[in-house]
């Protein structure tokens, strides 16, 4: 595009950086050859150890929650479904392993996984730090629909062992 | 060559009455994208072409369009941050600063001076890792493979760090209103100091892989030339306008953060290496410089580093007061600004956003016509748009 008048010398000279610029550059990926690390990992055979704080699958220890509702307010797109009802009065009220009494009973928490964002904001105003998020990144389903996932079914509570950090 | 300046119109009839002829010609409309990989996302080019050279072009946009503007005034102040996050996924935390610097601004919060420091680190970094990709995928719209790789090997550093502060790769939701979430340590800073270390000898690399090789100048030298008058009139910010020789920086001219404490030059484009001042090949110049200055920007914050709180004093529950600001800080794609208007509510009553791909992708047309189609794909290259800032 450059309007230079070509000459003779200048015909040759192009070819010349040409040539000589490409072999640079081929030489800098020659050596990719050999002494690199491969700097990717085979997922499914090896797999890298994710931080400390990563924010990944959402999980809830539903026994230390107290249905204070922070989670669904602070959500920003409302993927938290929780409700629960008042606990009857002639009965004990049991505690969280912090002491934070329960005074409601949990009826029902789902997190729809599939609208969940990962933002983090529902576990900084957990106030008994139940509801946190593990490292857990398998867990695609077949339908949307599955993606649901009930945190008072037993399954779930089962799984708390092997997801919640110590 | 051909000049196109003329009418479309004319164009047309005037390749259709050719004399002595019975054949008709015409421009041949073709749709580039929504799917293109070299559009960078799901921008769609209506390109008319005459054989290879494009006659005009016409970006159509909106495939990406989240209604985020209109969603940010029904959730709450801190809410908005993973939304402002989506618009540019590549800088995420560029968008992030820009935003709560604007809720800081309207609340009179004071940030903590160890977060200032950190913000200014990361805000660099996430620079460094943008231009990466911006560099790498340039290369490899123009027919160069392993210089992506190269980039890619050296984003993911930067990533894997972000990662460790924040916990997620991509959209970190890691600037707070008032500060930054989590500390930093020393051992993060020591490998934040490894890394500048490895890459200052990779950006030799990538000069003469790349910036040096006559192929890829041939390709970018003279192509999608936008003068400095038109840069103004666009109103195009950031490597566009400093590609086409204007040294305008906000971080120079209106500092923010603790950029008023640090020693930085802003590169601009001067027809390096023989080539025209405005060109794709100096807006790509430019990028690369200023992953230069920032390394320099890095080392120079991180002596800086005081121990102290991280997070300023911000009421549980935002209530911004009643008004409104426009904020602007200088992302790597250009100058981003949010204006945020406050009814005195949880919720913001608008913020709209400036983004600067978008202002980008409007020289477009301009610079198309008489290019050839390989030529625009360079030029939509060079201008670095995200298309989630785009559409918004």
């Amino acid at each position: 595009m450059r309007d230079e008048r070509l000459t003779f010398f200048g015909y040759f000279r192009n070819i010349y950086t040409a040539v000589k610029s490409s072999l640079i550059g081929m030489w800098i990926t020659f050596r990719y050859v050999w002494g690199k690390k491969p700097v990717t990992v085979e997922y499914p055979e090896v797999r890298d150890v994710l931080p400390d704080n990563t924010r990944s699958r959402l999980y809830n220890d539903a026994l230390n929650c107290i249905s204070c509702n922070m989670c669904a307010i602070s959500c920003p797109v409302d993927c938290i479904y929780i409700s629960s009802v008042p606990r009857p009065k002639d009965l004990d009220v049991p505690k969280c392993d912090d002491g934070t009494p329960k005074r409601q009973v949990l009826t029902q928490y789902v997190i729809d996984t599939a609208l969940c964002c990962y933002c983090g904001l529902c576990t900084v105003v957990c106030p008994t730090e139940c509801l946190t998020h593990t490292d857990d990144y398998e867990y695609s389903q077949y339908e949307v629909a599955d993606m649901k996932y009930d945190y008072l079914s037993d399954d779930l509570i089962a799984w708390r062992d092997r997801l919640v950090k110590s | 060559m051909q000049t196109w300046d003329m009418d479309l119109e004319e164009l047309k009839e005037e390749e259709t009455n050719l004399p002595g002829t019975k054949l008709k010609t015409e421009l041949l409309t073709v749709n580039m994208g929504p799917q293109h990989p070299a559009t960078h996302g799901v921008l769609r080019v209506e390109i008319k072409t005459d054989s290879e050279i494009v006659a005009q072009a016409i970006p159509h946009i909106g495939y990406l369009h989240r209604c985020m503007e209109k969603h940010c005034e029904a959730i709450d102040y801190r809410g908005v941050i993973p939304f402002v996050d989506r618009l540019d996924y590549l800088a995420a935390m560029s968008q992030e600063l820009t935003y709560s610097m604007a809720v800081e601004k309207m609340l009179g919060t004071e940030v903590p001076r160890r977060a200032l420091v950190i913000r200014t680190i990361v805000s660099e970094l996430q620079r460094i890792a943008s231009h990466l990709m911006a560099f790498g995928t340039y290369a490899l719209d123009l027919g160069a493979f392993s210089p992506f790789l190269y980039a890619f090997d050296e984003r993911e550093k930067i990533l894997t760090f972000f990662e460790e502060i924040s916990g997620a790769r991509l959209l970190y939701n890691y600037f707070w209103i008032g500060g930054v979430w989590n500390d930093i340590t020393d051992r993060q800073l020591g490998y934040i100091d490894n890394f500048l270390n490895g890459f200052e000898k990779e950006l030799v690399k990538y000069d003469k892989l790349v910036s040096s090789n006559r192929i890829f100048q041939e390709r970018t030298m003279g192509v999608g030339t936008l003068s400095l008058a038109d840069a103004h009139s666009f109103g195009a910010t950031g490597p566009v306008l400093r590609g086409s020789g204007q040294a305008w920086d906000l971080r120079k001219v209106d500092p923010y953060l603790i950029y008023d404490e640090l020693d930085f030059d802003i590169p601009i484009g001067e027809g390096q290496r023989g080539s025209e001042l405005g060109d794709c090949y100096n807006r790509y110049i430019v990028r690369m410089l200023e992953m230069v200055e920032s390394v320099k920007m890095i080392r120079q914050s991180m002596k800086l580093l005081e121990p102290g709180p991280v997070i300023g004093k911000v009421s549980k529950v935002i209530k911004v007061p009643k008004g409104e600001t426009y904020t602007r800080t200088e992302c790597p794609r250009g100058e981003l600004g949010i204006h945020l208007v406050s009814m005195g509510d949880k919720t913001p009553y608008r913020l709209k956003v400036k983004s600067p791909c978008f202002t980008h992708t409007s020289i477009l047309p301009h610079i198309a016509p008489g290019q050839m189609i390989a030529d625009f794909v360079a030029s939509i290259g060079s201008i670095d748009i995200v298309l989630g800032e785009v559409d918004r």
